[in-house]
């Protein structure tokens, strides 16, 4: 009898670890199988994402029609972009009375070489674009040129004005970049629209007027 | 397979020694589990009146058998009857092993909604099937609400974050069918991808009790099961079909079952889900549509010995979020919030247009056990997941149909456990977890990742047991220690970098260099222990107490750890910090259950004292190009929480009911003595329930649900100044929205159409006064107010 019961003992154990033995290997070749084809991907190291129309440096420069020296530069670099912090700097005031021009500089400083932003990407897309404007305690007045690029929407893109500066003063200027918005309205000049999103909202404070 | 050898020696003898009917047949039945003498078990020899019963010592025998094959059937009170062949040659000894303790072994296998409690000693109640079902068409995190000191933190209202006593997120496990769910829950916004169609009953554990389950529940579990396997030839299903006026919803789930006396079992369930924009009492939300695409199916053999079990589950669902939600800048939010209505109202639309989230979870399993004579029982498990989670932002121009975020999660777990349950007085639990995940987070959707790529290896060893001292009283403790390490690979701004002060303190992780970043190598090892121990006392007939103390630990995520940049669907700057330490808490808790016939009071009271809690909280604004954005900020500090739920339950008459649910918690940080964010305030909600069973089963309850307005808050406003005109404006992102009442009736009655087909007809009305309201704990509700008036129908069949 005693012999027997070993023998059985024995005969079970045997039995299981078996199956445990064939369920633990099946186990770790599932384990590899699937781990092997979901990490070969990955022994790289990522990919940098680099934004798309991204927007590192504007510069509003205004220069008076009539003398070319009398410039005023309100400029803004965000060497991160849109997302990141920002520095404004203006140099130059606008004389009472004159007349000035407005161009236009955006650009990708982060890219080698730089990006211009306004005559690659937003001039040849305008019809999804628009330009605000808007100014606070300083006596400027804006309108838009007769031959500023078509924006959204039916109205001037806004990248060609005319800017009158008016008595002495001194305040803040605005502007904004919309994206695809739902409407947009320039019967007044500054600019109005709904819907969108900002590309850009750049406040410069403290532009004078002497 | 013991006396094989035995019946061919014996057989072998027959044939020299012919018929023979002095045959003398000794039997002993054992019980399998612990080898003890099963006393007074029942032997039949089938077909003859011989009958016999078990001595002291479990023998028994037979005299002047014939030599002869003989089926003999043995029985005994609680277990389950066996019949076996025998084969009578000469004197004939043989062993019987049968199973008494089924139930205390957690093998209850009686019927397919019986329920067993995962712990002894936590805070743990229980959902079941009846109570499920009537959730067919919401998700888990709505049902978990029927138990009191449950809540959720929403996003609109298809996506329901479960919360435990004010704990969410990645301090809640959940299990579905003993798979922890790997599914990015770190997101606040992140519901977890669980068919509540395939659940059949649901347990909740307060805290971290079940510590085979991990040791990083500091608010606590979630199990989630599908049907018990019974020993049956049967094959019976369920179909729910159902429909919601709020939404115009719809949906229908299926689920078939076969089973086999021998244990086969095999089960496939489907589930579908619609619907179109929710409304509130006054206005369309807009673009909060849902689709969802549940299947499951399990195979195996399940015998008390041993068994198997192969498991898979897809959960694919596409959300749509509240459209106004899309905000811009400070301003917009501003703005949003005190208009008292989305910006966006269109009409109604079943379609999902963004903002809106399509995640596809994969969850596949099998495991193995035996169980060993006299030691206990093996198991052994192997699951993989595959999540993959879009979010789809409003866009512009090419990029509108590529998603903001793409990340796909992988999991691999290997778990071993072997449960020493010999002695039922002093059972012995232990195991292994060995898992591996792989996140990576897909460059082409143009916008820096969130959450960076990254591998992670997490070991775990635990032992748990449990002993009986004596009828009253039951002990049981548990110790874990587990091993994370978390590998990331992660691409930095430069500016971010040392604005941080990394520059300081990780320059050596920095593997590579470009134009504007840093791409980082961080590797962070986390060591984690975790304990637990409780006490059941019952003190007599009516009174019953539980005392239980728990140590968690949780190292911080990924998203604590490194979450940088501009989350577009929320509109705010997240920040985690790579400094942070894992979260240690320390709870301990009281349950007084006092039952009689007629009255039924469980008490439950806990303090949870949380060192290095980690939580994301508004803490300033970031000025860009674009305007001021809401900067929100992970921040570590102490913190405890503590609070008493209350569940009575009173039978008025034998048909009418009164059911009262109470919750009340307070949350505090430590080190600023502040209130903590997002903690549900008091909430009571009271039942009143006629049942008939005479009118086919019939009931009708009303409950209201009152809610108190939070008034302990942190006050996180903070001023945005207008740049232009210089006006400075408050963002009132903290104050808690107003009180509020709601009344719910729901109806419901079952027919009998055949011998198994049952049909039950329910009829609901959510929110019966079509009250608007606004809760504090939904994200949405800076936008929109919360759902009107919801009719609902369901039909369900069982077969």
């Amino acid at each position: 009898m005693n012999t027997t019961k070993t023998i059985n003992i024995n005969y079970l154990n045997l039995n299981s670890m078996k199956t445990s033995k064939f369920f633990i290997s099946a186990l770790f070749c599932l384990t590899l199988i699937t781990s092997f084809t979901s990490c070969s991907s990955d022994d790289n190291d990522p990919k940098e994402v680099v934004e798309e129309e991204l927007i590192t440096d504007v510069t509003l420069t205004f220069t008076n029609t009539t003398d070319n020296t009398d410039t005023v530069v309100l400029a803004s670099i965000a060497p991160d972009g849109q997302d990141g912090a920002s520095t404004e700097t203006i140099t130059g005031t606008f004389t009472a009375g004159a007349t000035y021009s407005l161009g236009l500089v955006l650009t990708n400083e982060s890219e080698d070489p730089a990006d211009d932003v306004l005559n690659d990407d937003i001039i040849p897309e305008a019809d999804e674009h628009f330009f605000k404007y808007a100014v606070s305690g300083i006596g400027l007045t804006m309108t838009r040129d007769s031959d500023d690029t078509d924006g959204a929407e039916g109205s001037k893109l806004g990248v060609k004005t005319t800017w009158v500066a008016g008595a002495a003063s001194s305040g803040n200027v605005q502007i904004a970049l919309i994206h695809e918005p739902q409407t947009t309205d320039d019967s007044d000049a500054w600019g109005t629209s709904t819907g969108g999103s900002e590309d850009l909202n750049i406040t410069f404070s403290g532009v004078e007027i002497e | 397979m013991k006396n094989i050898y035995l019946i061919l020696f014996v057989l072998f003898s027959g044939f020299i020694y012919g018929q023979n009917c002095k045959s003398i047949f000794i039997g002993e039945v054992l019980d399998f589990h612990d080898k003890k003498p099963l006393i007074n078990a029942t032997i039949k020899l089938v077909g003859t009146n011989k009958i016999t019963i078990a001595d002291e010592k479990g023998k028994f025998t037979f005299k002047d058998l014939c030599d002869q094959t003989y089926n003999i059937e043995v029985s005994h009170i609680g277990c389950e009857t066996k019949r076996i062949a025998v084969l009578i040659n000469g004197d004939t000894y043989i062993k019987i092993n049968l199973e008494h303790h089924i139930e205390e072994l957690n093998e209850v296998t009686l019927s397919s909604d019986s329920f067993i409690k995962k712990t002894k000693t936590g805070q743990e109640s229980i959902i079941k099937t009846k109570d499920l079902e009537r959730f067919s068409a919401a998700s888990l995190g709505d049902a978990l609400q029927q138990i009191s000191g449950v809540s959720s933190i929403n996003t609109g209202n298809t996506i329901v974050k479960p919360m435990i006593n004010g704990l969410h997120s990645s301090r809640i496990l959940i299990l579905n069918n003993n798979v922890r769910l790997q599914d990015q829950e770190w997101g606040i916004e992140h519901a977890p991808n669980i068919d509540i169609n395939s659940a059949n009953q649901i347990s909740v554990i307060k805290g971290s009790g079940s510590l085979a389950y991990g040791g990083d529940a500091i608010g606590g579990v979630v199990v989630v099961n599908p049907n018990n396997i019974i020993l049956k030839d049967t094959l019976y299903g369920r179909t729910i079909i159902g429909g919601q006026i709020n939404g115009r919803g719809y949906h229908i789930s299926s689920t078939l079952n076969k089973n086999y006396k021998s244990g086969w079992f095999a089960q496939i369930q489907g589930s579908y889900k619609k619907n179109g924009d929710f409304k509130t009492p006054d206005y369309n939300l807009t673009n909060t549509g849902l689709n969802s695409v549940g299947l499951a199916a399990r195979l195996g053999k399940k015998k008390f010995e041993s068994g198997f079990e192969l498991y898979y589950s897809y959960l694919n669902s596409e959300i749509g979020i509240l459209g106004a939600s899309h905000i811009g800048s400070a301003f917009d939010l501003e703005r949003a919030i005190n208009l008292g209505q989305p910006i966006l109202i269109e009409d109604f639309s079943y379609s999902i247009n963004v903002p809106k989230q399509k995640i596809t979870h994969h969850l596949a399993k099998a495991n193995y056990y035996k169980r060993f004579q006299n030691f206990g029982k093996i198991s052994l498990q192997y699951d993989y997941q595959n999540n993959q989670r879009f979010e789809f932002d409003v866009r512009i121009g090419d990029r509108k149909n590529i998603p903001a975020v793409d990340l796909t999660l992988q999991t691999h777990t290997l778990l071993a456990d072997v449960n020493l349950d010999a002695n039922l007085d002093r059972k012995v639990d232990f195991g292994f977890m060995a898992r591996y995940q792989d996140n990576f987070a897909n460059p082409d959707t143009g916008v820096r990742r969130l959450i960076p790529d990254y591998t992670k290896y997490d070991f775990g060893v635990y032992t748990a047991t449990e002993w009986r001292v004596h009828d009253a009283i039951v002990l049981d403790a548990g110790l874990r220690y587990d091993f994370n390490r978390m590998d990331a690979k992660k691409f930095y701004r430069k500016s971010r970098w040392e604005e941080r002060g990394y520059n300081v303190d990780f320059s050596d992780i920095i593997i590579e260099e470009t134009n504007t970043q840093f791409l980082t190598n961080p590797v962070f090892d986390y060591h984690n222990i975790s304990a637990s121990v409780g006490v059941k006392y019952r003190l007599n007939e009516k009174n019953q107490i539980i005392l239980n103390y728990n140590l968690a630990s949780r190292p911080p995520n990924a998203s604590e750890l490194f979450s940088d940049g501009l989350h577009h669907s929320a509109a705010r700057f997240e920040l985690g910090n790579l400094r942070f330490n894992k979260e240690v808490a320390n709870r301990i808790s009281a349950s007084h259950t006092y039952t009689t016939s007629k009255f039924n009071v469980i008490t439950e009271v806990f303090y949870n004292k949380i060192k290095d809690y980690i939580y994301l909280r508004p803490l300033d604004f970031i000025l860009t190009t674009r305007g001021p954005f809401p900067l929100w900020s992970y921040q570590q500090t102490n913190a405890n929480l503590f609070g008493i739920d209350l569940t009575a339950t009173y039978k008025i008459t034998n048909a009418l009911q009164w059911q009262n649910k109470t919750a009340f918690i307070k949350g505090y940080d430590l080190d600023t003595n502040l209130p903590l964010i997002d903690i549900p305030s008091f909430n009571t909600t009271n039942e009143i329930k006629y049942s008939k069973e005479a009118w086919h089963n019939f009931s009708a309850s009303l409950k209201s649900d009152w809610v108190l307005e939070q008034n302990e808050f942190p006050d996180f406003n903070f001023e945005v100044e207008n740049e232009l005109n210089g006006e400075m404006t408050t963002i009132d992102i903290s104050s808690p929205p107003p009180a509020y009442h709601l009344l719910h009736f729901y109806s419901e009655v079952t027919f009998p159409l055949h011998k198994k087909t049952r049909l039950n007809i329910g009829v609901g009305i959510n929110n019966l006064l079509d009250t608007s309201y606004r809760n504090y704990l939904n994200r949405m509700r800076y936008f929109a107010d919360d759902l009107g008036r919801n009719i609902t129908l369901q039909v369900k069949l069982n077969y």
